[in-house]
């Protein structure tokens, strides 16, 4: 690693007009479990670190009715998956929250920060898609609010202006009475899912009334597969009709191909994963078959 | 049978066979353990390498002008600045650095001492090498094709080539009720120790060049830095580091070492190197992988009779131990094997572009494990006999000289094979319905031999173990034999503590020090605890000899009148309040008249013979043989292909176990790595380029991976051995991945027999069944 000046300012503004100022010499730091990572193995040398430890209005986790969730920034893991707010009103994330990369990410990585690096390999952004979460991304020039499929745009690329700030993440009032994020790893050695999927749905008995459906991980920004949502709506959760769904899942998305897993492979644990998750909504049995 | 016993003087002192913790575990788990890039002197410079970035180029030139103009930087050394003469294990074949051709990606080109790591990074950006791409070997196959570019010339890219033949191999395949034969294949394992290989070198005041290295084999390590250098022997002194475990991938391989010894004597200034992860894995000697074509015969008995054995072995770019990795590939699993007289053995090892491979944990006994254990279980299901029956009707036993000379003095195969069937219910499961689900489950098994010791090296197995008395009446030993972790350290102390009916707290053992310990070849092929552990029972005897002489003189009373407990001696009956303690004894030792400190040195030398010398490589290697078995049950998602191992039982026959908790250790483990290695592990290249150096993507076994691992002792009590000990360090390394494959087979008809065994293989050997069903079906129709 390279030495660096490590700054601590206090306020977004001061943090978008260093930013603007120092420009690629400088990184953003928060949690760093990604950051520590590149400077050690100088995939960046920048020669600034801008700190937001010290910066207001970048923590914390409110909710109100109206307009929902809102988690600062800075929040990491292990606190979403604490969150009394959180477990109760979307259990679906804090189960997420919960369960991602390790205890040691869990404990240092903020969620802001998980967003901003845009590794597509990671679960939050799938799940915060289904959830339609909303971005509040700050800078000198003042606020303004992105979709967080709008601002995940690519393969470690989001929106992000070179002199913002991530300070908010928001999250509507809950319309969903289910939820599940599937976490998928190729073997149980990995660490890293090789697929992951979010599913909301709103359900009267065993017929669903709205569902979401997002794929991440194997596609390089979430994918929300609006064909497959539609099938769901209005229909009674049967074995076939999560095969149906399932299948124009897999079909839908674009799968990556690397060392990790070909693209068919992928497309095949899609499916398996994307039916085993439909069938989360009814009854099942204990080998995961629908009873009904 | 003569096992090693004697009258315990005091059975309530002695720890052998009872859980003992490591004597060293306290330094490690405290932080306080001195690592190989823990250790600082005044002065260091940090050295880094530049790796080619070519499988196989002509290096046209290079220029360190840039690097070396860079503040902080002391030298930037290029393969023209080594010795000219070639080094390597047994064929020399390289310079420190690579001169005029590169022949892996990762050979070591360049290195840079620098005031700090950084620097000496940013020295190594600034070098420009001009390189001249070949064409690559890019496999095995490729290498021993006619008309193929040579990776060595004059080679052919043949390393080795061994051919045994015993018997009439014909006359026994068509006496045969039953003959079989298949291809396995297995890959390339990297050891996967926690700590990355690292020295610190300087030159002392005298001239006289110390090496303190991460190393198995500190006395192999002296002789190979002042062959490298060109310096007598004794100029040499290695100093052993605390070691973060080894694998076999810190003996005499690994080039951290040797690079950061001659560029310490270079500069005459300390010089520190410690591998990155990423260096690591290029540098560091992965196990061979092979080909392995197997054809048994087994009689209407089930009896095995007949085997041949063709092993193509992929070397990598240099010979190191690989050629032995495939010699025990080749002959050894043959001895397990009571009733087989005929076999004939081929084995080519070739050279390739490939990074070097060479020992790793197991010594080639895995991958033949992996090929004999998958054969025997599809010869088992066509002869419709269960395939732990027929192990156990072919199991050699104690007393059997086996097929190519080795001498069983103990044969605790049957049991190990008993002991897992009973573990994991063998019998139950084996006749449960098949599952017909998405998730089915299977049983698997396999069984193994091993060596403990082998002769090998300049026709001496021996090991040393130098016992001193300080004058507070404890003891210190010195060896030549390394712990690394596995329990070394404490085994030593057990035995020679126990012998003098110490605690083992009195005794210390020291790391190994070319200077002031005894040579030794080190820690490899499973030979401490039976070697070494015989040298310090003879050790403590001679202390415990030494002591009676003395206070037998000192007391005036005969020696068969005195008695050894809790660190005194005293006269028994007639003169109870005679009596005299370690210390004073070991002060009085000195302190008179032509008086010197209690010191002494005992040798084990096993009667074992040189096979290796042989070219039919007959004849008993090891004073003894260590077995073991494995049976795994495993849940396979025929949906994802994923394998769940929902339950192991492995067995290990170590003789006698001297330390339950460190065997246990040990035989957890091994398994754990041979799941690694079956599961979860590959090393994956593109054009002999590794693509995965790092353990986000080469996925090592973790916690949640791994299933409960149950271990079980088998003690065969072995003549040879310290109180009927063997090694427990490898053996169970074997099984494993055949028994994985095997029960994956059980569980849903996929006959797995390309390691690893991955969701995509087993996703197609099921589409594969379903194409032949509806095949089938569509004929009926």
């Amino acid at each position: 690693m390279r030495d660096f000046d490590y700054l601590m300012p206090e306020t977004v503004g001061e943090v978008s007009g260093l930013l603007a100022r120092l420009g690629d010499d400088c990184r953003m730091i928060a949690g760093g479990t990604a950051l520590l990572l590149a400077l050690r193995q100088r995939m960046v040398t920048p020669t600034h670190l801008v700190s937001l430890a010290r910066v207001r209005g970048l923590r914390g986790i409110t909710y109100d009715p109206r307009d929902g969730l809102r988690i600062g920034a800075l929040t990491t893991h292990a606190a979403v998956a604490r969150s009394p707010l959180v477990r109760q009103r979307y259990p679906v994330l804090a189960d997420m929250a919960s369960r991602l990369a390790n205890p040691q990410v869990r404990n240092q990585g903020t969620l802001g920060g998980n967003l901003c690096y845009a590794d597509p390999t990671t679960d939050p952004p799938t799940c915060l898609a289904a959830l339609e979460a909303m971005l509040v991304l700050g800078s000198a020039r003042g606020y303004r609010y992105l979709p967080v499929t709008d601002f995940l745009v690519d393969y470690y690329a989001s929106a992000l202006e070179p002199d913002e700030v991530l300070t908010e993440i928001r999250i509507p009032a809950p319309r969903f009475d289910f939820g599940y994020h599937a976490r998928f790893h190729r073997t149980a050695a990995e660490h890293r899912p090789l697929i992951n999927l979010a599913l909301l749905a709103r359900r009267d008995g065993d017929v669903v009334g709205e569902a979401r459906l997002v794929v991440g991980a194997t596609t390089v920004v979430p994918t929300r597969v609006a064909a497959a949502e539609a099938v769901l709506a209005g229909r009674r959760v049967t074995a076939a009709l999560a095969r149906e769904a399932a299948d124009i899942v897999a079909e839908a998305i674009d799968p990556v191909s690397d060392i990790r897993g070909g693209s068919a492979f992928r497309r095949d644990m899609v499916r398996v994963v994307a039916r085993r998750t439909i069938e989360r909504l009814v009854e099942q049995d204990s080998e995961g078959r629908i009873v009904a | 049978m003569t096992m090693t016993t004697q009258a315990r003087l005091d059975g309530d002192a002695s720890t052998i066979g009872r859980p003992t913790p490591q004597v060293n575990a306290q330094e490690k788990l405290t932080g306080r353990a001195l690592y190989g890039g823990d250790f600082r002197t005044p002065g260091m410079l940090h050295l880094k390498v530049l790796r080619s970035p070519y499988a196989h180029a002509r290096i046209i030139s290079i220029d360190t002008a840039a690097a070396s103009a860079l503040p902080g930087v002391h030298a930037v050394l290029t393969g023209d600045d080594t010795p000219d003469r070639l080094t390597g294990v047994h064929r020399k074949q390289h310079r420190i650095l690579a001169t005029s051709k590169v022949r892996f990606v990762g050979e070591e080109v360049v290195a840079v001492a620098a005031i700090d790591e950084d620097t000496a990074r940013d020295a190594l950006d600034l070098v420009r090498v001009e390189y001249e791409p070949l064409p690559l070997v890019h496999n095995m196959d490729e290498a021993l094709s006619p008309g193929t570019i040579e990776v060595h010339e004059s080679t052919g890219n043949l390393s080795i080539e061994y051919k045994v033949e015993r018997g009439d191999v014909d006359s026994a395949f068509a006496r045969a009720a039953l003959v079989h034969e298949a291809t396995y294949e297995t890959t390339s394992q990297y050891p996967g120790y926690l700590e990355p290989m690292a020295t610190v070198a300087w030159v002392e005041g005298d001239g006289r060049l110390v090496v303190r290295a991460s190393t198995q084999t500190a006395f192999l390590q002296r002789n190979r830095f002042a062959e490298a250098l060109g310096l007598p022997v004794s100029a040499v002194r290695v100093i052993q580091s605390t070691v973060g475990g080894a694998f076999g991938g810190k003996t005499v391989e690994e080039c951290n070492s040797l690079i950061c010894a001659w560029m310490a004597y270079r500069l005459g200034r300390p010089v520190r190197f410690v591998n990155s992860r990423l260096d690591d894995f290029l540098g560091a000697r992965s196990s061979p992988a092979e080909r392995i074509w197997l054809k048994m015969g087994v009689d209407n008995q089930g009896l095995i009779i007949a085997k041949e054995v063709k092993i193509l072995a992929d070397c990598g770019a240099y010979e190191g131990l690989a050629t032995h990795v495939l010699q025990v590939s080749l002959v050894r699993s043959d001895n397990m094997h009571r009733y087989l007289k005929d076999v004939r053995l081929h084995g080519r090892l070739a050279f390739t572009n490939h990074p070097p491979r060479g020992a790793v944990r197991g010594f080639g006994g895995p991958q033949a494990a992996f090929a004999l254990n998958s054969h025997m279980a599809e010869l088992a299901e066509k002869l419709g006999i269960d395939p732990v029956e027929f192990m156990r009707r072919n199991a050699v036993r104690a007393g059997d000289t086996t097929v190519h000379g080795f001498e069983l003095g103990s044969a605790g195969l049957t049991e190990c094979l008993d002991q897992v069937s009973e573990g994991i219910g063998w019998i139950t499961k084996k006749a449960r319905r098949p599952d017909t689900g998405l998730k089915r489950r299977g049983i698997g098994f396999a069984g193994a031999i091993h060596v403990s010791g082998n002769r090998e090296m300049g026709n001496w197995d021996g090991s040393i173990v130098t016992a001193r008395m300080t004058t507070d009446g404890r003891v210190t030993l010195s060896t030549g034999e390394s712990d690394m972790g596995q329990g070394a350290y404490t085994m030593l102390a057990q035995c020679c503590a126990s012998e003098l009916a110490i605690p083992v707290s009195h005794v210390t053992v020291l790391p190994t020090d070319t200077d002031v310990s005894p040579y030794g070849h080190g820690s490899i092929a499973s030979r401490v605890t039976i070697l070494a552990g015989n040298a310090a029972i003879r050790a403590g005897r001679e202390i415990r000899g030494r002591l009676l002489a003395l206070a037998s003189e000192t007391l005036g009373v005969p020696e068969g009148d005195l008695t050894v407990s809790g660190g005194e001696i005293f006269a028994t009956s007639a003169l109870p309040n005679r009596r005299l303690t370690f210390g004073e004894l070991a002060r009085m030792h000195i302190y008179r008249h032509g008086g010197e400190e209690l010191r002494v040195t005992a040798t084990y030398d096993p009667p074992t013979f040189l096979a290796m010398s042989r070219p039919d490589q007959y004849g008993n290697v090891a004073p003894g043989y260590s077995f073991a078995a494995q049976a795994v049950e495993v849940e396979v998602d025929t949906e994802t292909g994923q394998v769940e191992i929902l339950e192991t039982f492995v067995s290990d026959d170590c003789g006698k176990a001297i330390n339950p908790l460190a065997v246990h250790g040990q035989t957890c483990g091994a398994a754990a790595m041979s799941i690694g290695w079956a599961l979860y592990e590959e090393m994956k290249f593109q054009d002999c380029q590794l693509l995965n150096g790092n353990f986000a993507d080469y996925t090592m076994p973790t916690a949640e991976s791994l299933p409960n691992i149950q271990s079980g002792i088998i003690e065969s009590l072995e003549p040879n051995g310290p109180y009927g000990a063997k090694g427990a360090s490898e053996t169970a390394m074997l099984p494993g991945a055949a028994a994985i494959a095997n029960a994956v087979y059980d569980a849903v008809g996929v006959r797995i027999r390309e390691l690893p065994i991955t969701p995509e293989k087993i996703l197609a050997g099921l589409r594969e069944q379903e194409a032949t069903a509806a095949a089938r079906e569509r004929r009926h129709a």
